[in-house]
């Protein structure tokens, strides 16, 4: 396997902070650098097609898919990503056949992977424990295998985002003025979609379940309140997303804060998103 | 004028029907080349629907052909539509919506000089190039209207379809857009479609009339055939009882109702 060290010191270098020089917050930084773009890249489309409830359900279906690994007896990361696609692409799919409004369709799927989730964990009670991973998030436990799969998916996430940010960007701002212009509407929802379910899953690992959204959300909030234009939308919510990010890992580890890393980013997200709503005041 | 022009739309037989009710009923109706062509019709009439089956937004019975300008089978078209539903808070400006469909390049890694040119001279033809860098949010519906004219233009359509251009629009300023329509097919050379209620509009600024209320009840050259008769038939027939009160000399029609309706059927033009 790919050696990981030189990347680990060089963060030890560039953040000399006492906290940074365990080799398990070194990899937990390596995994939240490439995952908070991923996840603020993708939440300035999500804010746009207002799909914080989608991201919302399949967060969730990291339950169901756990329990799925328990009874299939396979890795549970594999059935937590094969399932979370496949609510995402069963909800876009549903949603566009039927005349229900789309978060009736969401609500549908969301409630019943919770449900399938808490029937197997209730029959198991030992798998129960296990859960509270899913619930807080654990990107301290984040190992090198897991490092390289989450760069290999910011390269195919990052290349989507170059061909597919204009496009989605109009159909995001109008859907039928998209199409009068030739754009593949369709196409580019399913893309989404799929890959929206993949890096959620993934988040689920770092913040834990509860967290996903904010993680999608937050940063491109406050990237919505501070841009002037659509290229300076994502480069705030870039910047907002990996400053949080670096900064709740930092302040986590500290002795006197000792609070769970998923929750300390979403709380400076959250710091930067009010500061971002005073300078819109102001403006 | 007795040269007869190619169509470029040609209308067949078209009916549409969603969850069981008739919207369009065999319509057939063409549009000539280099036209500028109004779609008239009260509300409910199917006039937006019509122009859906022109944009392959929904599906129809019967057949639509369209020509471009030298015969061409790829035939651009342009489309404006009535209202734009859109999120206001995004912070997307006019000169991003002008470059977002043309060009691959992320609008976050920039835009390409020759892009942002073009976007330019669209905007100084439709008088926006003052908005260029405003928030499409921050946008009175006649400057978006116009910025999305520029839009529509800069695809170079053989066809412009507009849907009722004027709803956003204050007095005076629905003349304005359809004087500034004129200079560009004049300049562009394009066939133009415009739906409107608004009969005012449809005397002054097209050539070409379709009156549409389900089905066609009549077409052709403006002037001769927004006759009484003809409008009667389309906009009474959907009001219930409608007289008309008469027909002056240069050309006012005046329809008034006897049941007080909402819709005021009270027309003049």
């Amino acid at each position: 396997m790919t050696d990981l060290t030189f990347l680990y010191d060089a963060v030890a270098r560039i953040l000399p902070f006492e906290c940074m020089q365990a080799r398990f917050m070194q990899q937990a930084l390596v995994g939240l650098v490439l995952l908070a773009p991923m996840c603020a890249a993708m939440g300035v489309q999500v804010v746009n097609f207002r799909m914080a409830f989608f991201s919302d359900a399949i967060s969730h279906s990291a339950f169901a898919g756990v329990a799925l690994g328990l009874i299939l007896a396979v890795d549970t990361r594999l059935t937590m990503v094969a399932l979370g696609v496949l609510i995402g692409l069963g909800i876009t799919i549903v949603g566009r056949r039927t005349t229900l409004s789309m978060d009736t369709v969401i609500g549908v799927f969301f409630s019943t992977v919770i449900a399938f989730g808490l029937a197997v964990v209730s029959r198991q009670h030992n798998v129960a424990r296990d859960l509270q991973r899913f619930l807080y998030g654990d990107i301290l436990t984040i190992d090198d295998a897991e490092i390289l799969w989450l760069a290999g998916l910011f390269v195919v996430l990052m290349f989507f985002q170059i061909i597919g940010y204009n496009r989605l960007l109009y159909v995001g701002l109008n859907p039928a003025l998209a199409s009068a212009h030739r754009v593949h509407i369709r196409a580019y929802q399913y893309t989404f979609a799929t890959l929206l379910s993949i890096v959620v899953i993934f988040s689920v690992w770092a913040v834990g379940v509860l967290l996903v959204t904010a993680l999608l959300i937050v940063p491109a909030a406050t990237a919505r309140n501070l841009a002037r234009s659509a290229a300076g939308m994502l480069w705030w919510a870039l910047l907002v997303s990996v400053v949080s990010a670096v900064a709740g890992l930092v302040i986590s580890a500290q002795s006197w804060a000792h609070t769970a890393t998923g929750a300390t980013i979403i709380l400076c997200s959250a710091v930067w998103f009010a500061i971002s709503a005073f300078a819109k005041r102001a403006r | 004028m007795t040269t007869i022009q190619p169509s470029a739309v040609v209308f067949d037989n078209v009916s549409v029907t969603r969850e069981g009710v008739r919207i369009l009923e065999s319509v057939t109706a063409s549009v000539p080349h280099g036209s500028a062509t109004a779609i008239i019709g009260p509300n409910g009439a199917g006039k937006t629907t019509l122009l859906l089956t022109l944009l392959d937004q929904i599906e129809f019975k019967g057949r639509i052909t369209v020509h471009g300008t030298n015969g061409h089978s790829d035939v651009r078209i342009g489309y404006v539509p009535q209202r734009l539903d859109f999120d206001r808070g995004m912070p997307i400006t006019a000169m991003d919506l002008m470059v977002m469909g043309h060009q691959r390049l992320p609008l976050w890694l920039g835009t390409r000089r020759i892009r942002r040119h073009q976007a330019m001279d669209m905007l100084q033809a439709v008088r926006a190039e003052h908005l260029a860098s405003r928030r499409l949010g921050s946008l009175s519906g006649g400057e978006l209207q116009r910025v999305l004219l520029a839009l529509a233009i800069q695809q170079e359509p053989d066809i412009l379809i507009l849907d009722e251009p004027a709803s956003g629009i204050d007095i005076g300023g629905e003349h304005l857009l359809c004087e500034l329509l004129e200079s560009l097919r004049r300049e562009r050379n394009f066939t133009q479609i415009m739906v409107t209620h608004d009969l005012s509009l449809v005397t002054a600024h097209s050539t070409h009339v379709i009156c549409l209320n389900r089905r066609v009840l009549g077409q052709g050259p403006t002037h001769t055939t927004l006759s009484a008769e003809v409008l009667a038939a389309t906009f009474g027939i959907h009001l219930g009882l409608a007289n008309i009160h008469a027909v002056t000399h240069d050309g006012v029609v005046e329809i008034c109702s006897q049941d007080h309706h909402h819709d005021g059927p009270h027309v003049s033009l």
